[in-house]
């Protein structure tokens, strides 16, 4: 895949990203122009496959979130395509997250958290009662925000999967196809027995994607994984996203609006209550949404 | 992709890694819940017993008697518990001082090395056995004070209340340097941008607000005092001496038993199971769970309090 | 406040001085508070240390030799790492102070295949477990069969090899309930049906002698594990090779050499394994991290200044001091003379009992702490039911000692029946004792590990426990040690406890089961406190006192040990 965005607009900050000052200024003077208000901003590759929809393999129906009495999500409704990248974006405490949570279940790791309404995974509710949420999230990997390895080796870190679904067959070849899918086989090839907290921050995240994807997941759901990596490291991680895309099914939820426009086909955007405002092609999110919300959210007016 | 067919269905996890989690959790589930038997089982044994104990004597005289002559049949616990009561006072008068100022030392005046050497120091002093504590005031103490011009007799409560002193202040000090150090820099800030001295910081602002942290490690502190066994035993005496009004000193220059010690003697002595003698350290050792157990629970409930002032 | 000239000239000036005397003061009183609770305890303790080993009974020539070849040297070392080189200073902490903790340790190991497990016995019994072990492992390998059947296999398969089919003896009145009035007797005894491997391992004609059985099941398996450590940090097979070899050729000398320095065999491996091993390994660590090697030093000037100065007094015809702290006390038993009395069967008392401790408390501890952190619900009925075990836990540690003991008394001896006074007892009273503590502390460590990592487990779709037992425990565990350790400090000083449950003042023969009548350290102090003659009160005590000290000091520097690496790593 080309890349012809400069790196600088997504920040070195990674607390500062992209919503803020750059989209700001560039919609600042496209703005009063003309229609196509974001063409000059938003790199958004053209990617053929995208335009056809495949059958979906998430499918939120009417999902309410609370934690405690505060609701953080408002009866969504939202169809992920199989094998394609999907983008969750949305101010900070929109909910994106904890509808990424939602898919997989990891809200019910939190006491106070309840969730009402129909997600199906493969055409079953992964709420019903007879869905055991370890099994689920065996067949959903999810890696998070910041990169957290486990304090063993390298080796270990991926093969943790593999060992605890019981997939013990095989794990020097998975472990290595893992590693080699997730870019970093090159790099750690002589230092399996070491530390995985000892690789750099980029590393560390690509490790646990592989380590995500070792035991072969049908969905990769990714919680902001490049927000706390410099420019560089993104870039590497939004390649490896765009290349997983054609095995897997991933979710990403991204504060930084270039990145869902650079590497998603489908782009979700959530606003200020948990709310699911629109949901669509992301070029046709980034170039001419329907909602005013989207498009000021979009251009740097508000969020 | 590849391994589609294993565990294809959501709902169809191994069914015995199901049972094995159950088991876990069952298992460390009763781990815990036994802690909560100890102290059910803690009640019911001394409960039973100790009604035992008032079949065979009038719980009325037992409350208010000023005699305690077990081999003899007398059981008034006034003389135990204001035995107790002197060792807990004079305790508390060496340690609160003591552990306080060297709490306010640890918190605000030592520079990080200090703490570094005297912190772990008091930490082992916390952990040297109560025997040696009763060893070092039976055979040294008692001896120096007499020395020093005191009318000690061989075994008495002063140099042993002393000792329990000494022992409590490692509990006093660092409980109170925790609540002191949880007071936030930005209190202190304020209080020197006011032109304040560091002392006027020390005394006037960071320990009002450490202060129910503070109370929290004195009612600690106390309930471990009435509570001490050895050291009581030990340079105590365990002879029974009702509380003399009229010549306070003669309180603590003499032998006097405590609730502890009276325990001990029960069981130690000849007293065999089924005499009011051994009975009677049920009724005690209730009496005892119930004083000690009020008080941790009052000083946690305090403490809780100034973890949820500064966090 | 200042307005006028005057004042503002001396805003900074003189008028201040009242309250910094006050500041200053305030600031040494609390100095002097801390020191002088610090400094009246350490006042007492050289006073029993004094007693302890009387040093000013020695010729001034001894104490002169003395000083010179060891006090100076090690003075002057310590100082220059004090000053110069930390690092090493904390290298030469550690490098002394590992020989003399895992000496202690080899001398628990060497009562314990002494007076608990015969080293023929535990040949027997990790010889069977080895054998079990790897038949099931072996089933796993060639059978992937159904859970049902792995579950017999590693049910079955360790039982036969560990105890095979016991031969069961009943008897048992049949009452009726409440008047007690025998109906019948339940009586009926089956010969034992198979032997376990362990007892046909036993009943051999021929054994190796304990020396070979011990170098075999206790030395071998340390030494591939240190083998295995070896290999791994420093990613060479042949070093892993040569560390495993040293070791094993290090305790099989023993069998040749041991008589020579008058030790047994089973010491000399013993020895080698528990002491050499480590020394060995962290010797190893320092080099090659190559941070404060001058450090070692530092053990290494000890030793050879109380080599030379040993031989210099010999040579010099020197009184050394009358010492009441000696190889016979440690090992002698009780006696009604001074002179005679040693603490040897206390000393075994409290390593067994300190066993039992470990045994009951620490896993149920560390259980229970798992719980409370990783299961327990935060809300509805349950979560009620948690707050109030979280509250109790909290004030059972504060509940008297002799609470416990009472406690002790009645649910082990009276209403379960066994014998008063027994390890067993004492042991399992203490765990109680110890167990909110272990509970407390195992809960602070567990509560330290970072909750990003339990996220990455369940999110690769592991189970609770499979999360708690690959990333939650190994992450704790350091802290779950230190604060393990320190409670076992505390359950070894215990005292008023052992009065309650009855163990014995005066023991002469060391506990040999776990069941038989003991005395314990402190038990053993108390009794001689209640003796009259000044001998016993200056001199026995005082010896009994440094040695409970010490071996309590050593648990609390390996605690702090422990710690300290475990801090550095994060």
């Amino acid at each position: 895949m080309t890349r012809d965005t400069p790196l600088e607009t997504d920040g070195g900050d990674p607390r500062a990203d992209g919503s803020g000052t750059a989209v700001a200024d560039s919609a600042a003077q496209t703005d009063s122009s003309d229609e196509s208000l974001l063409d000059s901003s938003f790199d958004v590759e053209d990617r053929s496959h995208a335009s056809e929809d495949t059958d979906a393999i998430v499918e939120a129906r009417d999902i309410d979130v609370y934690y405690g009495d505060e609701q953080a999500l408002q009866s969504v409704d939202v169809a992920i395509p199989e094998k394609r990248v999907t983008a969750m974006i949305g101010p900070s405490g929109c909910g994106k997250s904890t509808f990424l949570r939602s898919i997989n279940r990891m809200n019910d790791l939190i006491d106070a958290a309840r969730v009402e309404g129909e997600l199906l995974f493969d055409g079953k509710n992964v709420y019903d009662d007879d869905v055991d949420p370890v099994a689920l999230r065996r067949k959903i990997g999810m890696v998070f925000q910041s990169p957290n390895p486990f304090p063993k080796s390298i080796y270990d870190n991926v093969a943790y999967g593999l060992e605890v679904q019981g997939k013990t067959d095989d794990v020097d070849e998975k472990v290595h196809r893992a590693l080699e899918r997730a870019a970093l086989l090159d790099e750690v090839e002589d230092q399996l027995d070491e530390s995985g907290l000892e690789l750099s921050g980029g590393q560390q995240q690509r490790l646990c994607i592989a380590r995500a994807i070792a035991p072969d997941p049908e969905v990769l759901l990714m919680d902001e994984p490049a927000s706390a990596l410099d420019p560089v490291a993104t870039s590497k991680v939004e390649d490896l996203i765009e290349e997983l895309a054609e095995d897997y099914t991933v979710v990403i939820v991204t504060h930084n609006m270039q990145q869902a426009a650079r590497i998603s086909d489908k782009t979700a955007v959530f606003l200020t209550g948990g709310e699911l405002v629109e949901f669509d092609d992301t070029a046709k999110i980034f170039e001419n949404p329907e909602s005013q919300r989207v498009e000021d959210y979009i251009t740097g007016k508000f969020g | 992709m590849g391994n589609e067919s294993f565990d294809a269905d959501l709902t169809r996890s191994a069914h015995g890694q199901i049972a094995k989690e159950r088991l876990y959790h069952w298992l460390l589930f009763f781990c815990a819940a036994l802690t909560v038997f100890v102290t059910v089982s803690i009640v019911v044994t001394l409960a039973v017993d100790a009604v035992a104990f008032f079949r065979q004597v009038d719980a009325l005289s037992f409350f208010t008697g000023t005699e305690w002559e077990s081999s003899r049949g007398t059981f008034g616990v006034l003389p135990l518990v204001t035995a107790t009561l002197v060792v807990t006072a004079v305790s508390a008068i060496v340690a609160i001082p003591i552990g306080t100022a060297a709490a306010v030392y640890l918190s605000e005046y030592a520079s990080d090395r200090m703490r570094s050497v005297l912190k772990p120091a008091l930490e082992i002093l916390a952990g040297i056995p109560t025997v040696v504590y009763g060893y070092l005031a039976l055979v040294y103490l008692t001896p120096w004070l007499r020395k020093g011009g005191l009318d000690l007799s061989m075994f008495n409560l002063l140099s042993a209340s002393i000792m329990v002193g000494i022992m409590i202040i490692p509990m006093v000090s660092s409980i109170s340097e925790d609540a002191m150090s949880a007071v936030p820099d930005s209190l202190r800030e304020a209080g020197y941008g006011l032109g304040a001295t560091k002392f006027e910081v020390s005394t006037g602002v960071v320990i009002p607000a450490a202060v129910s942290g503070i109370f929290s490690s004195y009612i600690l502190a106390l309930s471990r005092a009435i509570g001490e066994t050895m050291i009581v035993v030990m340079a105590g005496g365990m002879q029974a001496r009702m509380l003399d009004l009229t010549n306070p000193f003669a309180n603590l220059f003499n032998s006097g038993q405590t609730m502890t010690a009276a325990m001990v003697h029960a069981v130690t002595s000849d007293a065999t199971g089924g005499t009011p003698e051994f009975y009677s350290m049920f009724a005690i050792g209730l009496t005892l769970f119930f004083v000690t157990f009020s008080m941790n629970l009052l000083s946690n409930r305090i403490a809780a309090r100034y973890r949820e002032e500064y966090q | 406040m200042a307005t006028t000239d005057e004042s503002t000239g001396s805003w900074f000036g003189a008028d201040g001085q009242v309250s910094q005397v006050r500041g200053l003061l305030f600031k040494l009183s609390c100095l002097g508070a801390t020191l002088l609770a610090l400094g009246l305890v350490l006042v007492f303790l050289l006073y029993v240390f004094n007693d302890a080993v009387q040093p000013l009974t020695a010729d001034t020539g001894w104490l002169l030799t003395f000083v010179v070849t060891l006090v100076l040297p090690a003075v002057a070392v310590g100082v220059y790492y004090y000053t110069r080189d930390t690092r090493a200073g904390e290298v030469a902490y550690t490098a002394l102070g590992l020989p003399v903790a895992t000496t202690l340790l080899a001398g628990g190991v060497v009562i314990t295949f002494e007076h608990i497990v015969s080293p023929h016995a535990w040949f027997a019994l990790a010889l069977s477990a080895t054998v079990a072990f790897g038949l099931v492992e072996l089933h796993a390998r060639t059978r992937t069969a159904g859970a049902l059947e792995r579950l017999a296999v590693v049910v079955l398969v360790p039982l036969l090899a560990l105890v095979g089919v016991p031969g069961i003896a009943v008897d048992f009145p049949v009452e009726t309930p409440l008047l007690g009035q025998e109906l019948f007797r339940l009586s009926f005894a089956i010969p034992e049906l198979v032997p376990s491997l362990r007892e046909v391992i036993l009943a051999l004609p021929v054994l190796p002698t304990a020396a070979i059985s011990l170098l075999l099941t206790f030395t071998l398996p340390i030494a591939a594990a240190a083998a295995w450590h070896v290999r791994r940090v420093r990613e060479s097979d042949r070093d892993g090779a040569i560390a495993g070899g040293a070791t094993i050729v290090a305790a099989g000398l023993g069998l040749v050499a041991a008589p020579l320095v008058d030790l047994s065999a089973t010491t000399w491996v013993v020895l080698a394994t528990v002491v050499a091993l480590p020394v060995g390994l962290y010797v190893e660590s320092v080099v090659r991290r190559d941070v404060g090697v001058s450090g070692l030093a530092f053990p290494v000037v000890v030793a050879a200044g109380a080599l030379i100065g040993a031989f210099l007094v010999d040579a010099l015809g020197f009184a050394g001091p009358d010492l009441w702290l000696d190889w016979d006390f440690l090992t002698s038993p009780a006696s009604t003379t001074p002179r005679d009395a040693g603490i040897y069967p206390a000393l075994v008392g409290s390593v067994m009992m300190l066993v039992v401790v470990a045994v009951a408390a620490f896993p149920v501890g560390v259980g229970a702490a798992v719980y409370l952190e990783e299961y327990a619900p935060n809300d509805g009925l349950l979560g009620s039911i948690v707050d109030l075990i979280e509250i109790n836990i909290a004030n059972l540690a504060g509940v008297p000692s002799v609470v416990y003991g009472v406690l002790g008394l009645t649910l082990f001896v009276r209403t379960a029946g066994m014998q008063s006074g027994i390890v067993m007892v004492g042991g399992l009273t203490i765990g109680l004792l110890i167990l909110p503590i272990v509970i407390v502390s195992a809960q602070e460590a567990i509560r330290g590990v970072p909750d990003s990592l339990r996220q990455a487990s369940y999110g690769m779709g592991a189970t609770k426990w499979q999360t708690v037992r690959n990333v939650v425990l190994p992450r704790a565990l350091p802290g779950i040690m230190t604060g393990t350790i320190l409670a076992f400090g505390r359950a070894i000083g215990e005292t008023a406890p052992l009065l309650m449950i009855g163990a014995a003042a005066v023991v002469r023969i060391p506990p040999d089961t776990f069941f038989s009548l003991f005395s314990a350290m402190p038990r053993q102090i108390f009794a001689w406190s209640k003796e009259i003659e000044t001998e016993f009160r200056y001199g026995v005590l005082a010896a009994g006192v440094v040695t409970l000290l010490i071996v309590m000091l050593m648990m609390n520097a390996s605690a702090i040990l422990v710690r300290n690496k475990y801090q550095r790593q994060n």
